[in-house]
């Protein structure tokens, strides 16, 4: 439930050769018309790649603990993000949200890594 | 954005040569490039200016003559915003249409990630921004040029515009927010008591503040239009905006936001409109974020901003919005 990670990757790539490289060129130079864009960009473009770094290493066993855990309740459509998010929409009932939400708190658990707190209520 | 283009047009305009100096593209804002630049001429005359213009791919698309024409409302009156300049919806002015405004100086803005991003004056900056907010609701939507709607469409209307977005840019099976749609459709709330300029993007992070306690200026009215005042309330108050504070905005406890929009706005917050529109807020927000994730695997963009739209406020908003439905 987020942008996937091989189109992460390969636009990160691309970010790197046309974004970033002749960002970090400017940095530096107070003269350079784009450095606050420049300085943006990098950042934006370093926590991205951390993110997608985490992702790799999490989602093996996040994908296998969400698959066993809704296996149960869809059998083998549980295999496979897409597919499973389809299936427990299909099913609907608390059952099939219940799943779906634990999947999306466990997303957001591989942020905890970059110190990112759960989201907090305003109420 | 090349100086010589915009000495090339301000030169034009002003009757004489215009040096361009200190020329800066500002980093994030995916709806506009923003730009900001001092113009100078021999007579003397000196300008610092900002720039807001199309870029070649955008978060979400918006029109540009209508958050200047919101920007116009409001200039020199109690809600603070920048002072417009020049709006130029084709492309012969900025290179893409666009807009200039004078820069507020000594402004700044929150980060999405920033904790406690008004450190001591959250109070002080949060009463400023929730009564801002109510007087911008307190306004005729005629004067900011926005066409006349039937209350009874209001909330229809919105939903109609983030669903057709959600099915033009979906990738892949997303269940919470077809389960939301559903629920949304099933529960449509009661039309305002009258249709209020709404913001679009009203929220911690669209408005400069001094770092003193004063709030400067609200920006970034692009997504401007006319409907429920509970639309940009809800915005405003929701969880990804408060900086993992539990606060509306980063600012202030809920109730006294409530409050205070409620005493600026002359309009009473209807519970069954605002649990509505609290839900609506997140659906709105994880479309935005599907079309920013979209764009990249498109192709259309690599911009590292776009990335982000796509991974942590997705994920946030996934999460929350999950757990909205099950409360339910």
């Amino acid at each position: 439930m987020s942008l996937p990670l091989p189109a992460l990757l390969g636009a990160l790539a691309a970010a790197q050769a046309n974004e970033v490289a002749p960002a970090l060129q400017m940095l530096g130079q107070p003269g350079a018309p784009d450095t606050n864009y420049a300085g943006g960009t990098a950042a934006t473009s370093a926590l991205i790649l951390m993110i997608a770094a985490a992702e790799a290493a999490a989602q093996p066993a996040r994908e296998q603990a969400c698959a066993d855990a809704a296996r149960p309740l869809i059998g083998d459509a549980a295999e496979g993000r897409d597919n499973r998010a389809a299936a427990l929409g299909k099913l609907g009932g608390k059952a099939a949200l219940a799943l779906l939400r634990a999947e999306a708190q466990a997303e957001w658990a591989v942020l905890g890594g970059l110190a990112l707190p759960a989201p907090v209520p305003v109420e | 954005m090349p100086a010589e283009h915009l000495s090339r047009f301000l030169s034009a305009r002003w009757g004489e040569p215009v040096t361009i100096s200190g020329l800066k593209r500002f980093h994030g804002g995916s709806a506009r490039q923003t730009y900001r630049f001092d113009a100078t001429s021999p007579s003397g005359r000196h300008e610092a200016l900002v720039l807001r213009r199309d870029p070649p791919s955008s978060l979400i698309e918006t029109d540009r003559l209508a958050e200047y024409r919101a920007i116009e409302c409001f200039a020199g009156s109690d809600v603070p915003v920048p002072e417009p300049v020049f709006c130029d919806t084709g492309a012969d002015s900025f290179g893409s249409p666009g807009f200039l405004m004078r820069e507020v100086a000594g402004g700044m803005a929150a980060g999405l990630l920033e904790p406690e991003p008004y450190g001591d004056h959250a109070a002080s900056i949060g009463q400023q921004f929730f009564t801002a907010l109510g007087r911008i609701h307190a306004a005729d939507p005629a004067r900011a040029g926005l066409p006349a709607m039937d209350p009874a469409d209001a909330a229809s209307a919105r939903l109609a515009h983030w669903e057709a977005a959600f099915r033009a840019d979906a990738f892949r099976p997303e269940p919470l927010v077809e389960l939301a749609f559903a629920w949304l459709k099933a529960n449509m709330p009661p039309p305002p008591a009258r249709i209020s300029i709404v913001h679009g993007d009203y929220r911690s992070g669209n408005f400069l503040h001094d770092g003193a306690g004063r709030l400067l200026a609200v920006l970034d009215w692009e997504m401007v239009h006319p409907g429920d005042a509970h639309e940009d309330l809800a915005w405003a108050c929701d969880p990804l905006w408060s900086n993992f504070s539990g606060k509306a905005a980063a600012c202030l406890p809920l109730a006294d936001a409530v409050a205070l929009w409620q005493a600026a706005s002359g309009l009473t917050l209807n519970p069954v409109s605002w649990r509505w529109w609290r839900l609506f807020a997140q659906v709105q927000g994880l479309v935005i974020w599907i079309s920013a994730a979209r764009e990249v695997i498109d192709g259309r963009s690599h911009d590292p901003v776009l990335m982000f739209a796509g991974t942590i406020p997705y994920r946030f908003h996934s999460l929350t919005l999950a757990q909205a439905l099950e409360a339910l």
